[in-house]
């Protein structure tokens, strides 16, 4: 038998196998991501030029107002969007862990807004939160005539109803991988602990929560990912109106590129977003990645 | 011909060299085991000779073919793995008779070679179960006629036994042992359980780091362990390594140990080994714990036997004998007496050592003098 | 006296944790039950009555306007159906060339890993976080070039090359803790490459397989970003149309309509979620914990 005889078919077949998503990694993933890059660094407006002007682009997009308006609207909508997810996500998740009966029923009522489109979602909310349609309406009618909830036409308070409409959404979400991070632990040790006399809320707040601080990360990591991916929810809820009151980068990326033919600027935005996704990301998977391997 | 040669054979993954010169020669029809601890290489071994992993250089030579570049499939070899590896989307009908299928026998020749397959192993009650719905021993069998149906020239085994339980385990090593003897077709076998390497094995490979330590029958690694190693791994309860310094005896050499504070000789076997080179030097005695006995006249009257008074610090029981734990220069030493004979723990007791089978080792090199 | 508070205040405990888990069951309810209720009243019934009320009339016009008949934009075709069957074009495809690539990536990855496949596989996670953003502008000017933009097939392309990384993950983290001897024993029975995975690998796949249709299925069908930025009238996804709709409707908004809208849009994913919540649920926490 040759020496080649093994570097035939089989040898090449799973390297062509996965040759197409090879090509499309290098492409539309790498090669896309630098293309963005350098539009970023040229003068393109209507169409892409390669007419390079440094990072003018960039300079001009920090002294734009409605930019930094938008990044200051994705800071307090990710912060709180986050911040209530993951409280109410965890608090959902504790509440189900004491062998609740109908566990599986209010699991599948907590988590189906997670099935379903943003679009779905802004359209649903934005009819609810309407002054004189929905909620504050319905109170109304109720006798309470001074009640006032029109947040959503308040330039004011209009980011919060963003947050309002992306916690129905994702929060069952966060209470699903909780609760999947508290059936991860160890019952021994929680046993161990009542055995030493710990009461039920120490247990939880000196032992599971604790450990299940990976639990919290990749929560973390997902929220943040899609706060700053949000664009649909904020297009079908509020526009990015009143005025510019919802505007987030995302909205603002598209405007500018798609509407207002100001490729450079809009390449400029989009590499500030990925930016701050890899900067949150790379601490997550350099510590994931530090981890010992599993076969 | 199933002669399975193995030359000189190296593996690395990546910087790592887990394989450093390996040579094995297997007769046709031998059972070969391949004995050590976790991580000594012999699982990659296997895998070597199987063509499951490429070897980094060397050769492997199965009968006339060089077989080292070849396709696992056309190497005529059949392997038995520590988890079954049965497909688990197959019944057991399906799992014996696929490599036939893929080696496209007529459809009534693989019937009837599973029909074999099955009364051989006793099995026929199971050909229409799902891996799932069988036993472990269950499992097992099914591995093995799956390598029985293709009828190889070479069977590898990879800790067939480990998974299952104590009883279940000895069982299957017999029926091991008497499935070879009516098949005579060659076995590499690898396990961790030095019991299982002694009792199946017609030569042992000891393997530490990537090398072969001993290749031997399995009373030769036990009586002629080539180095501590091989001494140690072998054997159970394990054989004692005392340091002690060569003086020089009567009608020879032995050495000097100390019990209590007192000192005795031990005159050494020259038949063992010639120790003049190491007068006044220290080396390490190796001496198996059925060497250490109660005091028996009979044996008490034979050369190279000495009364040593001990403390017995514990004792372990185990039935047939009673294991007695004293220390020897300062070196835990354990000793096999009948349970007639051991005292209590904090009594003193005499004990025989008989040096005739006694060993030793080069204290800096642990090689055997 | 304290033998009774003992015995009774783990019940009113209990009481209290029910109550709540059904006050929150309620807000997360709540909305669609109104859509559902509003989708069969009137308009005149909605303008007159309440927002909880239960409706004066049912009727299903609500959502035979917005399944057919409603001006959406300028488009001659009225109602959501051509979006709908749009989606449907988009998705099928889309989910199984993605699905179809990431087994047979997952299976090289995990059983036939080659130097610099394990690199690979970590470089090709980036496809799951990267912002879309990041890559509109020139997988727009790609399209173009292919003479693809604004059609069906653009978005398929799009679809599959952006959940080829979901899925390679889904597939590849499936396998890997399958045991390699499964490949090993099918080698040495002489089997190679393909009969390897479709006669071993494959059949035992199944949950993996629904995990990762659902998935893919839901992302896709409720994609808005590509499908607002990468298609024209003719091939734009129902979420684009039912924005559209709901943004457009000159002159009344029609509650009634929106949300029987809004239901059309959801329903397939909601359908997917109640036949299916085990395995989808599966792929939201397989999707999150990145291996």
């Amino acid at each position: 038998m040759s020496v080649t005889s093994k570097k035939g078919l089989d040898y090449w077949l799973p390297k062509l196998v996965l040759s197409p998503t090879v090509a499309i990694a290098i492409i539309f993933i790498y090669g896309f991501i630098i293309w963005t890059s350098v539009i970023s660094l040229t003068d393109s407006t209507i169409l892409p030029r390669y007419d390079f002007v440094g990072f003018e682009q960039y300079v001009k997009l920090f002294q734009n107002p409605r930019w930094l308006s938008s990044l200051w609207n994705l800071v307090v909508f990710g912060t709180l969007f986050i911040g209530v997810c993951m409280v109410v996500g965890l608090v959902l998740a504790i509440l189900l862990d004491q062998q609740i009966r109908a566990e599986g029923a209010l699991r599948t009522v907590y988590l189906y807004p997670m099935a379903l489109s943003f679009i779905v979602t802004g359209t649903v909310w934005k009819w609810l939160l309407n002054p004189t349609v929905g909620i504050e309406r319905f109170i109304h009618n109720l006798g309470w005539e001074s009640f006032q909830f029109d947040w959503i036409v308040n330039p004011d308070m209009a980011i919060y109803t963003v947050v309002i409409a992306g916690v129905w959404q994702s929060s069952g979400f966060v209470m699903a991988i909780f609760l999947a991070g508290l059936r991860g632990i160890d019952t021994s040790i929680i046993k161990a602990a009542q055995l030493d006399g710990a009461s039920l809320f120490s247990v939880y707040s000196r032992i599971i929560i604790p450990s299940m601080r990976p639990v919290f990360f990749s929560a973390f990591i997902m929220l943040a990912h899609l706060a700053i991916k949000s664009f649909d929810l904020i297009v079908a809820l509020t526009g990015g109106g009143p005025g510019n009151a919802t505007d987030v980068p995302a909205i603002f990326m598209y405007q500018f590129s798609f509407q207002r033919g100001r490729l450079g600027i809009g390449a400029a935005s989009a590499v500030i977003m990925l930016m701050t996704i890899l900067a949150i990301l790379i601490p997550y998977l350099y510590s994931e990645l530090r981890k010992p391997k599993d076969a | 011909m199933a002669e399975l040669n193995i030359k000189n054979v190296n593996k690395s993954f990546g910087t790592t060299d887990v394989l450093k010169g390996i040579n094995l020669d297997i007769q046709d029809g031998e059972f070969i085991i391949l004995v050590g601890p976790s991580g000594c290489g012999k699982s990659t071994l296997l895998n070597c000779i199987a063509g499951l992993e490429d070897v980094t250089s060397g050769d492997i030579m199965i009968g006339d073919d060089n077989v080292t570049y070849a396709a696992p499939k056309d190497r005529d070899i059949a392997m038995v793995f520590q988890s079954y590896a049965l497909y688990p989307n197959m019944n057991v009908r399906k799992n014996i008779a696929f490599g036939l299928e893929i080696r496209k026998m007529p459809k009534d020749e693989i019937a009837a070679e599973v029909e074999r397959v099955a009364k051989l192993l006793q099995i026929e009650n199971l050909l229409d179960r799902k891996p799932s719905q069988l036993s472990g021993g269950q499992r097992q069998r099914v591995a093995m006629g799956r390598a029985l149906a293709r009828r190889p020239k070479t069977y590898l085994f990879d800790e067939p036994l480990s998974n299952l339980d104590a009883k279940l385990r000895v069982e299957m090593r017999t029926e091991m042992k008497k499935l070879h003897q009516r098949l005579g077709t060659t076995i590499v076998y690898v396990t961790h359980d030095q019991i299982e390497a002694m009792t199946l094995a017609d030569r042992i490979a000891v393997m530490k780091d990537g090398i072969v330590q001993q290749f031997g029958t399995p009373q030769q690694v036990y009586d002629d362990p080539a180095n501590i190693f091989v001494a140690g791994f072998m054997g159970s309860p394990s054989m004692n390594f005392l340091e002690c310094s060569v003086v020089k005896t009567a009608d020879g050499f032995g050495v000097q140990i100390e019990s209590q504070g007192k000192t005795f000789e031990l005159a050494a076997d020259p038949a063992q080994a010639d120790l003049s080179a190491y007068e006044g030097k220290n080396v390490v005695l190796g001496i198996r714990p059925e060497q250490i006995t109660h005091v028996m006249p009979h044996v008490e009257s034979q050369p190279f036997v000495t009364r040593v008074p001990v403390k017995i610090e514990v004792t372990e029981p185990t039935g047939a004998d009673t294991l007695v734990l004293t220390h020897i220069n300062g070196q835990e030493c354990e000793c096999r007496v009948h349970p007639t004979e051991a005292g209590n723990p904090g009594e003193q007791m005499d004990l025989l050592f008989n040096m005739s089978k006694a060993v030793f080792f080069d204290a800096q090199t642990e090689n055997r003098i | 006296m304290r033998d009774t508070s003992k015995r009774y205040q783990p019940v009113t405990g209990r009481a209290i944790l029910y109550g709540v888990l059904m006050i929150v069951a309620a807000y997360y309810l709540l909305p669609l039950i109104l859509m559902i209720l509003t989708s069969v009243r009137s308009m005149e019934d909605i303008r007159m009555g309440q927002l909880i009320a239960w409706p004066e009339s049912f009727s299903l016009e609500a959502w035979r306007q917005a399944w057919s008949e409603v001006q959406i934009g300028a488009r001659s075709e009225t109602g959501l159906k051509p979006y709908f069957i749009n989606s449907i074009k988009i998705v099928i495809p889309a989910v199984a060339i993605s699905t179809i690539l990431g087994a047979l990536n997952g299976y090289v990855l995990s059983f036939f890993k080659f130097r610099g496949s394990d690199f690979f596989f970590a470089a090709l996670l980036l496809g799951c976080f990267v912002p879309f953003q990041a890559i509109l502008l020139p997988q727009s000017q790609l399209l173009g070039w292919l003479n693809l933009g604004g059609t069906i097939p653009g978005l398929v392309l799009t679809h599959v090359a952006y959940g080829v990384s979901f899925t390679t993950l889904f597939f590849r983290n499936y396998y890997v803790n399958l045991p390699h001897e499964l490949v090993k024993a099918a080698k040495l029975d002489g089997a190679g490459f393909w009969t390897i995975f479709f006669r071993i690998i494959l059949p035992i796949s199944t949950p993996i397989l629904v995990v990762t249709v659902i998935w893919q299925f839901t992302q896709i069908w409720n994609d808005f970003l590509f499908g607002v930025v990468f298609s024209d009238p003719s091939s734009q996804p129902v979420t684009v149309g039912l924005n559209n709709m709901v943004n457009s409707t000159t002159g009344e908004t029609r509650y009634n309509v929106d949300m029987a809208g809004a239901i059309i849009a959801a329903l397939p994913t909601i359908i997917v979620y109640v036949v299916a919540g085990k395995y989808f649920v599966r792929g939201l926490t397989a999707g999150s914990v990145k291996g």
